[in-house]
């Protein structure tokens, strides 16, 4: 076989970064494994539902309330695979290609899918009317999360709220009242079950459309690899 | 006219027009009633055979639960190469070789690794209208081609010829087609490959059912003739042959360059396939085959009751030369695909998705699966029979 296609790839994946590959496999808690045979044991090995698990989609929302008390219906959370699916897509639904994402400081989870979707990722408010959507984590600066949800209130910007890295702080932007239909929170068990590809995204008043375009990239994620997560809870 | 019809609820007009919505509002509808039987959705009824569950328990037993990487388990695709070469002929290595989670997402990767805006996809109608949501969130334009029921819905090459403007870069192949079941036979193949190569066009070729075909029809690969290796995408997974679409296990293969490409875009978006679930489609690809062929026996036998049942309730349907499904023509009812759809749910507590969410010309047929036990076809077909009569006589009168 020849080692190039016969017609040129497609302009936006020039120049994307070579995959930063970590392969490092962590202990798992028992209950996790324990979760996963119990549902490979009950059968379920075909397609979930599209959003995700129930029973998982109702863990997100209580640990959601128990740590920032954020009132969540488990209709608006969808598993994804992975954290990186649900940043994708929350970029690729909410930030349309030309518009400015306004990020704190270290933006290597975004770069490659701003460059796939055309993004431009910034630091500063200086054109505040090309801004679609402000990244933020709960380790960015204080002032400055308090300074961007104000103008996202104002000037209508989506906030993608990642806490992939843990939840932690008590301080969540969807509890400013104004602001909560426009803040999506993207979460991961990707700490403690790197390999299983359990990401999540919820609240918003683009739930449903996120969880449309998630279906039409993975249908669902992988059931096994949901249940398995639900183990984590006892641990 | 369906926007207007007072039988179908207001949830369901508004989304008549997108085929996916259409799939999945009917599903949510059905999961309101307990016994319905669910002859809609493309998931396999059967259990994953024991030997690909136990893989992935060992997979935990031996701590292969860290991230694979990103195009996918060695192993796995180095398994998946040699199986192309020795039953699709084609001249792929290793890293010819992507996992990805599921076939659905390697069409979705395909189509941003190689579309630009403009770019036009030729698409057989009907289709599978992911196919659409891919090509669009792309920039590319579909572009139909038709496919008729009295030629099995297989794809001819003039009419692929006649769809080709300078704008035009793939031909996208559904061998056997979800949801009419056709294929799109050898000869056929051999002309679109020279079609393709006159032009300079890509095909991608999605043979994800390759392995359930009935009546002594084969499977070939566009990708094993001479000439079409550096301009054939293949796609397929393991998800409808091993009854696992759980698992979420597909692969794509290509030219190298293509590959590394689509790597990029996988890391970008979703990253590496679930480790357990590539290690069970391992299990799956060089394990025993003996469950496929048992699957394919009880598909054909099913397969064979639904036709009868539906010659029996005097409708027609193409030719299933594979796959799981009957492409029935509902005309002869008089009601839109939608609204018998509707009420064969909401009366008959049978679900069968309508022939406009395959595309919009399409609201005279019915597609049918035979995802179910042969005793639930059975009811299945005598809950239908009389609503398909009861508006039949309307129609007559």
């Amino acid at each position: 076989m020849s080692a190039t296609l016969a017609r040129p790839l497609a302009r936006r994946v020039i120049g994307l970064p070579d995959p930063v590959e970590n392969t490092t496999a962590l202990p798992v808690p028992e209950g996790v494994i324990d979760a996963a045979y119990e549902a490979l044991d009950k059968g379920h090995t075909h397609y979930t539902d599209r959003p995700g698990i129930l029973p998982l989609r109702t863990q997100i929302v209580n640990a959601l309330n128990q740590q920032y008390v954020l009132d969540l219906n488990p209709d608006a959370v969808t598993i994804t695979c992975g954290a990186t699916e649900a940043r994708f897509v929350a970029l690729k639904q909410l930030a349309p290609a030309g518009s400015t994402v306004l990020h704190t400081g270290k933006s290597d989870a975004l770069q490659a899918a701003a460059q796939l979707i055309g993004v431009k990722l910034t630091k500063t408010t200086k054109h505040p009317e090309n801004v679609s959507l402000v990244y933020l984590t709960p380790k960015d600066d204080p002032a400055k999360i308090s300074a961007w949800c104000a103008q996202a209130v104002t000037l209508g910007w989506w906030v993608l709220w990642d806490v992939s890295g843990g939840l932690t702080g008590h301080f969540h932007p969807a509890r400013l009242d104004a602001l909560a239909p426009q803040v999506i929170t993207v979460g991961s068990f990707s700490n403690a079950l790197p390999g299983w590809r359990v990401g999540w995204m919820a609240g918003s008043k683009a739930a449903t459309k996120l969880r449309a375009y998630k279906q039409s990239m993975t249908i669902c994620t992988t059931s096994v690899s949901q249940w398995a997560a639900l183990g984590l809870e006892d641990n | 006219m369906l926007v207007a019809n007072p039988n179908i609820p207001e949830d369901v007009r508004a989304v008549a027009a997108d085929g996916t919505q259409l799939r999945y509002k009917l599903m949510e509808l059905s999961a309101q009633y307990p016994d319905a039987i669910a002859l809609g959705r493309g998931d396999p009824d059967l259990a994953t055979p024991a030997h690909i569950i136990e893989a992935a328990k060992i997979a935990m037993r031996d701590g292969h639960m860290g991230s694979t990487p990103v195009a996918g388990l060695p192993e796995l695709r180095e398994a998946i190469a040699e199986k192309l070469r020795a039953e699709n002929g084609l001249p792929v290595e290793r890293d010819n070789v992507i996992i990805t989670t599921g076939g659905q997402e390697g069409l979705y990767l395909v189509m941003q690794t190689l579309l630009d805006e403009g770019d036009e996809v030729l698409v057989p109608d009907p289709r599978y209208t992911s196919y659409d949501e891919a090509i669009a969130s792309a920039g590319g334009k579909m572009v139909l081609v038709p496919t008729t029921h009295e030629d099995a819905f297989n794809l001819r090459p003039e009419a692929i010829e006649a769809a080709i403007t300078p704008k035009t870069k793939v031909i996208l192949i559904i061998t056997p087609s979800n949801p009419t079941s056709g294929i799109v036979t050898e000869d056929r193949l051999r002309a679109i490959a020279e079609i393709a190569v006159r032009h300079n066009l890509i095909v991608i070729s999605d043979e994800i059912y390759e392995k359930f075909l009935f009546d002594g029809w084969k499977h070939f690969s566009i990708g094993s003739i001479p000439g079409m290796a550096d301009r054939t995408i293949t796609l397929n997974g393991f998800s409808k042959t091993y009854a696992m679409t759980g698992f979420r296990v597909g692969y794509a293969a290509a030219p190298l360059d293509f590959i590394q490409a689509m790597t990029r875009v996988k890391a970008a978006t979703t990253g590496a396939a679930a480790s357990v679930s590539q290690w069970a489609a391992l299990a799956a690809q060089t394990g025993t085959q003996a469950p496929i062929r048992e699957f394919h026996r009880i598909y054909a036998e099913r397969r064979k009751l639904m036709m009868n049942g539906l010659t029996d309730l005097g409708l027609d349907y193409s030719d299933p030369r594979g796959a799981f499904f009957l492409w029935t023509n509902s005309s002869s009812t008089g009601i839109q695909a939608t609204e018998l759809a509707y009420l064969l749910l909401k009366e008959g507590r049978v679900l069968i998705f309508p022939g406009n969410a395959f595309g919009e010309k399409w609201g005279g047929y019915l597609r049918i699966s035979v995802l179910q036990s042969t005793d639930l076809l059975t009811e299945a077909l005598e809950r239908m029979r009389p609503i398909i009569e009861r508006y039949r006589a309307q129609e007559s009168s």
